[in-house]
């Protein structure tokens, strides 16, 4: 069975490369549901997006934490709880992060199929319902939220900023971003700012969740045993969405790279040093250079096959890890590498060399085809995870350039070395940040 | 040929012995494009002291399963990921207290990727040049894991139960540790455990599972082994006392890290006595301080605890530990109001309502996990290794009454076998 699958000729219409969304919208709300029997599950998710701003960012982060305490139907957290519990522990989360320019706020469901259980209600019908109370019925008192959950919620929130030090990888990648970016929106943590949470008020919280509720942009995807109509039926009855269209949106504006590499040296009491590079790529998931960015990445960092985890773990045995992560949202790509502190220059200098070989052109025929066949292979396997499929389908809707993964595959195999060098060339190199030891006083 | 049958989660399973004891698996995935293979031996970071083929017992240098897992992916030609990466696979290995896993996944090439997997893990080659190369890396490796408060608090609580049991050493072992690992000793741990009677072989995904077995039989059949016979494991006497009540270790955290463990005093089940006592465990976890119980909410409420907080169970048949924790602000006051809150409920029992949630929340993240076809063959190996069923689970935990969770409580919960560990900052 499926030897259409394996035989790469017949991609585009190999079966498990055909399965379509279905598109609707209701009200400011976008629908996308992909019929499929594939999964033991339904999965749902939510994605409201806003424009990454100053002024909003950390009230429009809390929002998330503080309608998962209750809804006005099951206003005490433990019912909430409980009722995810009943309904087979349904898988329930909710994300916030920044994608491009804009701050995304996902909540996700996953119930299992009705026909695995004796469940005497619809599974889906009750997780829909579930989703649409905690997006659009909060539980409230005296008109805004209830004050005891936000004063919580904004302890959580605070400790979640906090604690982005306590990984120390994470952190310094952070770090780095924010450093590159200092001009711009991106530089913000999707999480917010630890000195305005203080001020937050469960009135101008719910302030800010009115307004949100009315000028974000609304995706609901599903993916599971069931319909277009039959998502658009019950999300009509239990999403108190404000009327009007769906939003769109914005696609973020480039910026000029800086004359001169910035270099920030950080230091903590910490043994492995975590050396982290930010590189201007000027290509982002919009443009049809989309397909040749990702190319570049691959080879640079993105496999163990590739130039970074070569050169400096296996030759050098300077790291254990040292890869490249493309953000096509943004158009940047990010290097990490943890090293002996004692190595900083080495391992800056091996990487250095590794983006100018590029710039070069220094790329084998077997870089390109090795390189192909694992962004080619990645794209095919999205397409066995309901999530992966989703998260696939929504970079589409967010850059307002919607490419199948087959199309993307198709745009990667005909990618030539001379796209991949016209690439290299625009990159530059912005920012080196290197966290480090605390030298002795 | 085997074929077994799961009507109630619509899966099917295909098994077959080999000649040579290899045990091959394959889960025909209707509709996927991806096939998911994983080639794994039954030797982990406890397998530390050995006999094999009437050899004199030896002990070897702590980490060494995971050097070897690292050492496999270079062959006299060069890279393995080079090939994999050609034939579009993506390819990886882990180690775990008993385990060594090779995989890969991939859409096309199914055939070449599986020849490779079985050829590039059955063709060891080491070197001294190779080997000592691998220290460099394997050292960063292990100063990643120091700087990480959460591998830090929780090794600490497992070095904290355990006085003797190699359970309580870290899997990468120590700087010191790998630097006295030489070829010879990989080879002589390599030819005892990597024989195809300590192996299985597991793929799932969109595959036809006749094909794989002619594959399979076909590239075994061209190879030869020397007979194993039985693998003596030696452990030395673990005494039914923690090692420690509590442990502190210093990093610069936001706020602190604490996690609890109960050592569980009577170990050495197997198979399906194993597996019932997993899920009986699992399942009076979730009861007591899962999200939705109410200890867990007063927790919460009064801040103690953050959304990290959680719980697992970690059993074989030599060591069996519970670890419950996450970040508070108070070390301290969070161990009393679990304390307080469990021997409450060791006194009043738990009720009947919240224990159908629990299961039924166990019930449906069991169904959940079949989606993946990356957890089905981790799970399936784990429990096949210790002689028993995945798919049992489920009848398991279907099986599992208020009685049966209630008396696993008063079993497990034993304030004179917990051990406390933190990691907090140097400040603090």
């Amino acid at each position: 069975m499926n030897d259409e699958v394996r035989d790469s000729a017949s991609l585009t219409k190999g079966a498990g490369l055909v399965s379509q969304f279905e598109r609707g919208s209701l009200q400011r709300i976008r629908l996308h549901v992909l019929p499929t029997k594939r999964f033991k599950t339904f999965a749902i998710s939510l994605f409201a997006g806003v424009p990454l701003q100053e002024d909003t960012v950390t009230e429009t982060a809390l929002i998330p934490f503080v309608l998962r305490r209750g809804t006005a139907q099951t206003p005490e957290t433990i019912q909430f709880r409980e009722k995810l519990d009943d309904l087979y522990g349904a898988g329930f989360g909710f994300d916030v992060y920044k994608r491009g320019d804009s701050q995304i706020i996902q909540f996700r469901m996953d119930v299992i199929n009705d026909k695995f259980v004796s469940s005497d209600t619809s599974l889906l019908a009750e997780s829909l319902k579930f989703v649409g109370e905690v997006l659009t019925d909060p539980c409230l008192e005296n008109g805004s939220f209830r004050q005891k959950y936000v004063e919580a919620e904004k302890v959580t929130l605070k400790k979640r900023l906090e604690a982005i030090v306590n990984d120390k990888m994470r952190y310094a990648a952070e770090r780095c971003l924010e450093e590159m970016c200092e001009d711009e929106p991106y530089r913000l943590s999707a999480l917010g700012k630890l000195d305005e949470i203080p001020a937050i008020t469960p009135q101008s919280l719910y302030n800010q969740y009115e307004q949100w509720l009315g000028s974000a942009s609304f995706d609901l995807y599903v993916v599971g045993d069931t319909t277009l109509d039959e998502v658009t039926q019950l999300v009509s009855q239990v999403f108190r969405i404000k009327s009007g269209e769906p939003s769109h949106y914005q696609t973020s504006a480039r910026r000029p790279s800086p004359k001169k590499v910035k270099t920030i040296i950080e230091e903590m009491e910490i043994g492995q040093g975590k050396l982290n590079m930010g590189l201007r790529v000027g290509v982002n998931y919009s443009d049809d250079e989309y397909a040749a960015a990702l190319m570049y990445n691959g080879i640079l960092g993105g496999y163990p096959h590739s130039k970074l985890f070569i050169n400096v773990r296996e030759k050098e045995s300077l790291a254990y890890y040292a890869a490249s992560r493309f953000d096509g949202h943004k158009g940047l790509c990010t290097i990490q590498s943890g090293i002996e502190i004692a190595n900083y220059n080495k391992a800056v200098e091996i990487i250095e060399k590794q983006l100018e070989s590029m710039k070069q052109g220094q790329l084998s025929e077997l870089e390109l085809s090795q390189t192909k066949a694992m962004i080619s292979n990645h794209l095919r396997e999205l397409q066995d995870s309901a999530y992966e499929m989703i998260a696939y389908d929504f970079n589409g809707v967010l850059s307002g350039n919607k490419r199948s993964a087959a199309q993307l595959i198709e745009q990667v195999q005909a990618v030539q070395a001379e796209d991949i060098v016209r690439i290299a060339q625009g990159v530059q190199l912005d920012t080196i940040y290197f966290l480090r030891d605390r030298k002795e006083a | 040929m085997q074929t077994l049958n799961y009507p109630q989660v619509q899966e099917t399973l295909y098994r077959e012995v080999l000649d040579n004891g290899l045990e091959v698996i394959v889960l025909p995935k209707e509709g996927f494009n991806k096939t998911y293979a994983t080639f794994s031996t039954k030797y982990g970071s406890i397998d530390n002291h050995f006999a094999a083929r009437e050899a004199a017992p030896i002990k070897v240098p702590d980490g060494i399963a995971h050097f070897l897992e690292h050492k496999m992916f270079e062959e006299p030609e060069g890279d393995i990921f080079a090939k994999f990466a050609s034939q579009g696979a993506s390819a990886n290995a882990y180690t775990t207290f008993d385990r060594t896993v090779y995989l890969f996944s991939a859409t096309e090439q199914i055939d070449a990727n599986l020849e490779t997997l079985i050829n590039f893990v059955q063709n060891p080659y080491f070197t001294d040049e190779n080997v000592n190369k691998e220290k460099g890396i394997i050292e960063q490796e292990i100063n990643m894991y120091k700087d990480n408060a959460d591998w830090q608090v929780y090794f600490g609580l497992i070095d904290s139960l355990y006085h003797n049991h190699p359970v309580h050493i870290d899997i990468a072992g120590t700087v010191d540790s790998i630097y006295r690992i030489d070829k010879e000793t990989l080879y002589k741990c390599y030819e005892t455990f990597y024989h195809p009677s300590n192996m299985v072989l597991f793929v799932v995904g969109g595959v036809n599972a006749e094909e794989v077995f002619k594959l399979v039989r076909n590239n075994q059949s061209a190879k030869s082994f020397e007979p194993l016979g039985e693998i003596n494991r030696y452990f030395d006497e673990e005494p039914a006392s923690v090692k420690l009540p509590r442990k502190v270790v210093k990093l610069p955290v936001s706020l602190p890290k604490v996690m609890i463990g109960f050592k569980e005093k009577n170990v050495g089940l197997q198979g399906e006595d194993l597996l019932r006592q997993e899920v009986t465990t699992k399942l009076m976890l979730e009861t007591i301080i899962g999200p939705s119980s109410r200890l867990y909410q007063q927790l919460y409420e009064e801040g103690l605890i953050s959304d990290s907080f959680g719980h697992e169970y970690n059993s074989s048949t030599g060591y069996a530990f519970s670890v419950i924790g996450g970040d508070t602000p108070d070390p301290d006051a969070l161990l009393s109001a679990l304390r307080n809150a469990m021997e409450k409920l060791l006194q009043e029992g738990i009720p009947q309502e919240t224990f159908e949630r629990a299961k039924r929340k166990k019930i449906g993240g069991y169904l959940r996990m079949l989606n993946s076809p990356e957890a089905i063959a981790g799970e399936y190996t784990r429990y096949r290794f210790r002689d028993s069923d995945m798919f049992d689970v489920l009848s398991s935990y279907e099986g599992c009454t208020l009685a049966d969770v209630d008396s696993r409580m008063r079993e497990h919960i034993d304030f004179n076998q917990l051990s406390v560990s933190i990691v907090e900052s140097p400040t603090a």
